[in-house]
């Protein structure tokens, strides 16, 4: 069978290439796309962590589904207050959300 | 007939159920209102939420249930709904104090004539309230996460609120595209933030052999490697890594300082209700989780049953060291600043720099002072800071600027006005007879208690600083003229009562509610300290 | 490591789910990155089965790809014009690519028993139970039923079930009032 750190090896490096598509996407929707990615690592590792760790009790999987369920919520809402800034100034590139500043 | 069982979860969540029930009859009431009367909607959700408040501080003590000769005592008693949340005093303080403070917000929303009365805004305020008021019960991941995330995108929502206007107009164009662009930019940080969150939960899960309740996952940490917790890690840094990532996601609610680049901009383009919200609520209600969680999962040794592994010093370190850069930081970058909600911004950061001062105190002042110091901090900082920001609403409102050189002259314009920012920035430096004297009082001695001497003081030097630009605020008030010196400020409905009632609050929290306040804080803190038997 | 079926599905997933979002990330066409961001999406669905969620698998093909990709599909239509910008990433590129490595050598480092070898005896790191999980306890698969249980029982989840709900409702509400363009 396969071993449960080749499982968290895939969830660290997807959630690293998400990590690295929000610090240097210069398109909010973009950003948003590697914020998707973040949250998908963490349900890989959830459920990851479910089978090996403890399968006798449910909670892993039930926390992968309110993952689901939140991540839904956030991209409409992202996605409105993308349109939204794009109805009021015609750009949807997050120049100004510079994440490193200071 | 339902069973005493059912009765107490039902009434450990009796708030929460409350709101939802506001928020029903906000959105209801929205949809056979005729226009001109949809202003009420603001009435029934700001004191709907009063009357929650007060339901919550007098009939629902924490541990006594329905059935009168049952208290719920032990920790496993107040675990309700199968472990997500705990129903005790520290949930019960910091309900009162989102939930009143929520509703003060929703009056103030009626004051903003850019949110254009809509009652969206306060069905969403009280949507986040129950999120807030769930987050200070939490005790479970799965709970923690759900509830973080209702306050967070309800106010992603409410910082971009603010359409276009139907009237063309430069100066209202202006104010839509800069909230746009606030909520645009609070989303991209708190969802970044949140996912790193949410990836140190789950390795929490992972590491502690597969719980989710908070109780259990710091047991099982501490049993490490004893028998029956063979599937614990017992490594180090593994577990130092999930509490950085956690630590991420709360260092972006409180705005805590690596993590509070989002905070000026956001604070100075949303609408100033939504600002005072998120000053208020959303940073209370996140120390509340802070507190819970820190001393739950990584717990200091008195708390555990078995302790082969204690890991409560890590995070003292940590958030000693956060503590001192956040409220260093946000003085400094306070002192420059011209516009005022920039500047409240910049001392909001500090304020939460002090209050990670008394976070850091939890573990090691055994008597729980230091969650007191926390609580009675937070209670206090709300209502000061919701005074604070009810002016600004007003002032902006008269001059339709937000530098504080146009503030020059509101003492003549309206003394009332003057005489209550005034109350509310000396609170914020902690000058008594306000509030603020208190509560930094509390926290310092929390931090000394435990061995933070060099915190305490770092923490001195700072409030000596702070106190610089909080007057600078004052003396343009006092001394500078204007030309508009004899034009009164119209202070609209309801507006008295929310500057009565926070104002009200302010001097009684640094004055005769002192005593009733600290010791119902200590018995939260207190409570805390109870084993898990 | 013998070569098993179930081995050479996990590297097909990984490669799937790793490669397409390498690409969501790099490609310079929005439309390119939501197709791999589906691909992407999908092998993770195939590592749920692998792992026997099969449940979470199926939310994932119908929530994710079905609901919240082809959501993104739709805004990238609609703010099209303005699409072909030149320039795909901002002036932190460098910084983010080095602060993205270093993110993930301190979760191998934190997660797998590749870090005995780079390590020494630093830590014991390898979290023994990490390394010593290669074979997962034989379990029955948790069934819809189940996890629908879970979800509506006192001792289970039901409040954040019934929140997720006032959550959703206040995303609704809220996506529409932000998105509308002004009534007249």
């Amino acid at each position: 069978m396969v071993p449960l750190w080749m499982y968290l090896v895939v969830s660290a490096g997807l959630f690293s290439i998400g990590a690295f598509g929000v610090l240097s996407r210069r398109n909010a929707i973009a950003i948003l796309m590697g914020v998707e990615l973040m949250l998908n690592a963490s349900n890989l590792n959830l459920v990851a962590f479910w089978r090996y760790i403890n399968p006798g009790e449910i909670n892993g999987q039930v926390f992968a589904a309110f993952v689901f369920v939140v991540a839904a919520a956030e991209a409409a809402v992202g996605l409105a207050l993308i349109i939204s800034i794009y109805v009021k100034r015609h750009t949807v590139v997050a120049e100004d959300v510079n994440l490193l500043k200071w | 007939m339902i069973s005493a069982e059912l009765a107490n979860n039902l009434l450990a969540v009796a708030p929460e159920i409350l709101l939802t029930l506001v928020a029903l009859v906000v959105i209801l009431a929205d949809l056979y209102l005729p226009a001109e009367n949809k202003r009420i909607t603001g009435y029934i959700a700001g004191l709907g939420l009063f009357g929650i408040a007060i339901a919550t501080l007098i009939l629902v003590p924490a541990n006594q249930s329905l059935v009168l000769d049952n208290t719920l005592d032990t920790v496993e008693e107040q675990l309700l709904w199968g472990g997500m949340i705990r129903s005790d005093d520290l949930a019960r303080i910091f309900r009162v104090m989102v939930i009143f403070t929520g509703g003060l917000t929703c009056l103030m929303g009626m004051g903003d004539r850019r949110l254009n009365y809509k009652a969206e805004f306060y069905a969403i305020i009280v949507i986040a309230t129950i999120g807030a008021s769930l987050l200070s019960a939490a005790a479970d991941l799965v709970m923690i996460f759900i509830a973080l995330e209702t306050v967070s995108i309800s106010l992603y929502i409410l910082s971009g609120f603010i359409r276009l206007p139907v009237t063309p107009g430069q100066e209202a164009e202006q104010f839509a595209m800069r909230s746009a662009e606030s909520g645009l930019k609070y989303f991209l940080f708190g969802s970044f933030t949140s996912a790193f969150f949410l990836y140190g939960l789950t390795l929490i899960y992972g590491f502690s052999g597969g719980h989710t309740n908070i109780y259990e996952i710091g047991q099982a940490f501490g049993a490490a490697g004893t028998e029956g917790f063979e599937n614990v890690v017992t490594d180090t840094i593994p577990l130092l890594f999930a509490l950085l990532m956690v630590t991420v996601g709360f260092g972006f609610k409180i705005s805590a300082v690596p993590f509070h680049f989002w905070t000026p901009d956001v604070y100075e383009g949303a609408p100033t209700p939504v600002t005072s919200y998120i000053s208020t609520v959303s940073k209370a209600a996140s120390f509340a989780v802070l507190v819970r969680f820190m001393l739950a999962v990584f717990s200091p040794e008195e708390l555990l049953d078995v302790a082969t592994s204690s890991y409560s010093e890590w995070w003292v370190q940590l958030f000693a060291i956060l503590s001192v850069v956040t409220m260093t930081l946000g003085n400094l970058l306070a002192l420059v600043q011209r516009n005022i909600k920039r500047l409240i911004a910049y001392s909001s950061i500090a304020q939460a720099g002090y209050t990670l001062m008394g976070v850091a105190a939890i573990a090691t002042t055994q008597a729980g002072d230091g969650a007191a110091s926390v609580a009675f901090y937070m209670f206090m900082y709300v209502f000061t800071n919701t005074l604070l920001f009810a002016v600004v609403i007003l002032f902006t409102n008269a001059t339709n600027s937000e530098t504080i050189a146009d503030m020059a002259g509101l003492s003549r314009r309206s003394p009332w006005l003057a005489l209550a920012m005034t109350l509310a920035l000396l609170s914020l430096a902690g000058i008594p007879p306000a509030a603020g004297f208190v509560g930094k009082f509390l926290l310092f001695r929390a931090a000394v208690d435990s061995g933070l001497t060099w915190l305490a003081m770092i923490g001195v030097l700072n409030a000596i600083v702070a106190l610089y630009y909080y007057l600078v605020v004052v003396k343009v008030m006092y001394v500078d003229r204007s030309e508009d010196d004899d034009v009164p400020i119209n202070i609209p409905n309801p507006y008295p009562l929310v500057i009565g009632t926070s104002a009200a609050a302010v001097v009684l929290l640094g004055t005769f509610l002192i005593t009733p306040l600290n010791s119902w804080a200590e018995a939260a803190g207190l409570d805390l300290f109870r084993l898990i038997s | 490591m013998e070569l098993t079926w179930e081995l050479v599905a996990f590297l097909g997933f990984a490669v799937m789910t790793l490669g397409s979002g390498l690409m969501v990330v790099t490609s310079s066409n929005l439309f390119h990155s939501v197709l791999f961001l589906m691909t992407s999406l999908f092998g993770v669905a195939g590592l749920f089965v692998l792992l026997v969620a099969p449940f979470l698998a199926a939310i994932q093909v119908l929530v994710y790809i079905g609901a919240i990709a082809v959501l993104m599909l739709f805004v990238i239509m609609l703010t099209r014009q303005v699409m072909s910008r030149p320039e795909l990433y901002n002036q932190q590129m460098a910084g983010a690519l080095v602060a993205a490595a270093i993110l993930f050598l301190a979760l191998l480092f934190v997660l797998t028993p590749l870090a005995d070898e780079i390590g020494g005896d630093v830590a014991q790191v390898n979290a023994e139970v990490i390394a010593e999980a290669d074979d997962a306890p034989d379990v029955d698969y948790i069934t819809v039923e189940e996890l629908g249980r879970a979800f509506v029982t006192r001792n289970g989840f039901v409040l954040p079930f019934e929140v997720t709900s006032i959550l959703l409702t206040a995303a609704m509400i809220g996506a529409i009032v932000v998105a509308r363009e002004d009534e007249a």
